[in-house]
């Protein structure tokens, strides 16, 4: 392990690690564009100047291997000059379009150019005209005047998707990135360029122009949209969830996330989430909140379900965390309810994976469900519950509904058939409307929390993540364990959910006027 | 700066505070009814106070050349507003030049406290705070003052040019 001196301090660091690492686990400031942890070294920003003592001149911090006893320094008056002019080179063609660019208030070359840069541009040509808005495939957008040419996106698309989309095109200051004629960007990952690219050339179809960055808040959490679990963070403000960006961690998902993941805020936004508890008692519907449908059940259905025990069944779906199916299963358990179905869509493609981060099992918790129906009586498949919903061997059914439901194409299907039943309550997070219509007497929907508004456990394949509510979007509704508890008939303890937000919606700005 | 009276001997009494008032009042009424000219206050709305054309009062969406919205919907004027009344709604344009556009922009006039700030904030000069100060409504009237009205409203003819304009800028090579 060798040990060098960081401007002044010792550090250690692992063998065969750069100097730039080191700076990174000092928390040294460095101006870098064209570095990133999860790519190959490119060395083509010039901007990450390091003086090395007894080296012959200047060199670049991310391709120089640390050795022991080498003494590093970027805080000399001749390496602020380089960085700062570097800069100023960077900067020669970039339009000045901040106000219409996705990027700002984000982006790399605003903030180094207030930590490295505040030069006066000395160039007195004028700036070299390129393509704007060039739609590079189903995702992603190129401003080739706003690029910078740091090739972290065509790096990714080499090393990381191995598509091979992107390329560099021309020479000098006519240089820019683009795709090949008949190869538009739309691989399965091509939203990790657009996290990666330090300005705002390549910025994303779907957040395009819908929020300044200044205006949401985020938080970490984990992805829902199938078993691999990546970490993420979710940009939102008062309107709701806007976008997720991959979080880094190395033994789940290094710094990237596949494009799939990043729909999963969708359904978790209010306008297309169940807001209040409905009831059809075989003529009208009800609507009230879930709390007061919970007791409503509880009055008319509790007693029925532990004497008719054997025409009980519970439906669950894998998108629930470890503690709701423990305290789920208990509650029936303790009714004397023994018949555990599981509902998964993608069951035929469960053991799929693309060797980077995709998994064919759409559900982050099936693993979850499954260990902890092994401590119960185990659990048999949809098509069962269907058949015994139709012979009338089951007539009361709790369906335990997904939340993605974009992974679940029959789910229509599957509420109407499973809707046959006398007694049908169903618990799901998604609106219904459109399909409510029902044959049975009784039918109860139950809003439930997203995963964003709860805090738990999934199992994934091979390990665990706890995760924690990030804000809350239907106030009304509940987790899974809060409706058992109600059911049973008990009261719920409350506590304060939502976390208060820190700052107003656009107070970041406001609230510092005069200070930046 | 006016002094404030001290109490003394006389003003613990009620009516020679009462008569020194209706005195003021008095020679005052004479005054005014026989110079009217320097009479201070106006017979609104029959009268009407001349401001200055540099008056900041309600605001004024500028236009381009060809009549369009001259704002590109950065939100630095909603991001800047300390009354946060202005709601911006921004769209991908057909031109690549243009390339963001406002098709909502919202001034919640009554929450307004025209401090002029949104002015300031704006880099393309699309918005300004105009000389119109006037704007009075009955019950049902609408305060919340869209694009149409901001922009295009009748007294405007037909929009305000703003003073920058891309085109020239690109030429500059800005």
């Amino acid at each position: 392990m060798p040990k060098c001196t960081i401007n002044g301090t010792e550090v250690e660091v692992k063998e065969g690690a750069t100097v730039i690492e080191a700076f990174k686990k000092m928390d040294e400031d460095i101006a870098h564009y064209c570095w990133h942890p999860g790519l190959s070294i490119a060395g083509v920003c010039r901007l990450c100047m390091i003086d090395v003592e007894g080296a012959r001149g200047p060199q670049i911090a991310c391709n120089t291997v640390v050795k022991e006893g080498m003494v590093v320094t970027n805080q000399s008056e001749q390496i602020k000059d380089i960085v700062k002019w570097g800069m100023d080179f960077h900067l020669i063609n970039h339009p000045l379009d901040c106000p219409i660019c996705d990027q700002a208030g984000e982006c790399g070359l605003q903030e180094q150019y207030m930590k490295f840069g505040q030069y006066d541009p000395e160039m007195d040509q004028r700036k070299v005209k390129k393509r704007k808005v060039v739609d590079l495939g189903e995702k992603v957008v190129l401003d080739s005047e706003r690029c910078i040419l740091c090739s972290r996106c065509v790096r990714f698309t080499d090393e990381v998707s191995k598509t091979k989309e992107l390329g560099i095109f021309n020479r000098g200051d006519r240089s820019e990135i683009g795709t090949f004629k008949d190869k538009p960007l739309n691989n399965k990952y091509s939203l990790n360029t657009v996290d990666i690219c330090p300005v705002g050339a390549l910025t994303s179809k779907d957040f395009r122009f819908r929020q300044r960055v200044w205006y949401l808040k985020n938080e970490d959490t984990v992805c829902n949209g199938c078993s691999t679990g990546c970490n993420i963070k979710v940009y939102y403000n008062e309107d709701g969830l806007f976008r997720v960006k991959p979080e880094h961690n190395e033994e789940v998902n290094g710094y990237w996330m596949c494009d799939d993941g990043r729909d999963i805020y969708k359904f978790a936004n209010k306008d297309q989430r169940l807001l209040k508890a409905k009831k059809f008692d075989g003529s009208t519907w009800l609507e009230m909140t879930a709390g007061k449908a919970m007791q409503d059940l509880h009055q008319n259905l509790f007693n029925d379900v532990k004497t008719n025990c054997s025409k009980v069944g519970v439906v669950f779906t894998g998108q629930y965390t470890n503690e709701e199916y423990a305290n789920a299963m208990q509650t029936f358990k303790s009714l004397g309810v023994a018949s555990f179905f599981e509902w998964n869509d993608s069951e035929s493609t469960k053991d799929e994976f693309d060797g980077l981060l995709i998994r064919g099992d759409k559900n982050p918790n099936t693993k979850g469900l499954q260990d902890e129906a092994r401590n119960h009586s185990g659990l048999k498949s949809l098509s069962d519950a269907i058949s015994a919903v139709e012979s009338g061997q089951i007539d009361t059914v709790f369906v335990m509904a997904p939340e993605n439901i974009s992974v679940y194409p029959n789910y229509q299907k599957t509420y109407e058939s499973l809707s046959k039943a006398k007694n049908f309550i169903w618990f799901g997070a998604n609106k219904t409307e459109g399909f409510e219509k029902t044959s049975s007497a009784n039918t109860y929907l139950i809003p439930m929390k997203s995963y964003i508004e709860k805090d738990g456990t999934f199992s994934y394949h091979d390990h665990a993540q706890k995760f924690f509510a990030v804000t809350t979007i239907v106030a009304g509704a509940l987790t899974l364990s809060e409706a058992m508890t109600l059911f049973q008939g008990k009261e719920l303890e409350f506590e304060l959910r939502a976390k208060p937000m820190t700052s107003l919606k656009n107070n970041h700005f406001t609230l510092n006027r005069g200070k930046l | 700066m006016n002094k404030v009276p001290q109490p003394n001997s006389l003003s613990n009494w009620y009516l020679p505070g009462i008569f020194k008032g209706l005195w003021y009042t008095l020679t005052n009424m004479i005054k005014n009814i026989f110079n009217r000219k320097a009479m201070p206050t106006l017979n609104y709305p029959e009268e009407k106070y001349n401001y200055s054309s540099r008056f900041k009062g309600n605001h004024i969406l500028t236009v381009k050349k060809d009549g369009s919205l001259r704002c590109t919907a950065c939100m630095l004027c909603a991001t800047n507003c300390p009354a946060q009344c202005i709601k911006i709604d921004a769209s991908e344009h057909d031109d690549p030049e243009v390339e963001k556009f406002p098709i909502k922009y919202e001034i919640d006039i009554l929450r307004c406290v025209y401090c002029g700030f949104c002015e300031e904030a704006c880099p393309v000069d699309a918005i300004r705070m105009g000389p119109e100060w006037q704007t009075p409504g009955l019950g049902n009237a609408n305060f919340t003052y869209d694009i149409q009205k901001l922009a295009y409203r009748a007294n405007l003819k037909g929009g305000i040019q703003s003073a920058v304009d891309d085109k020239e800028r690109h030429k500059a090579g800005i």
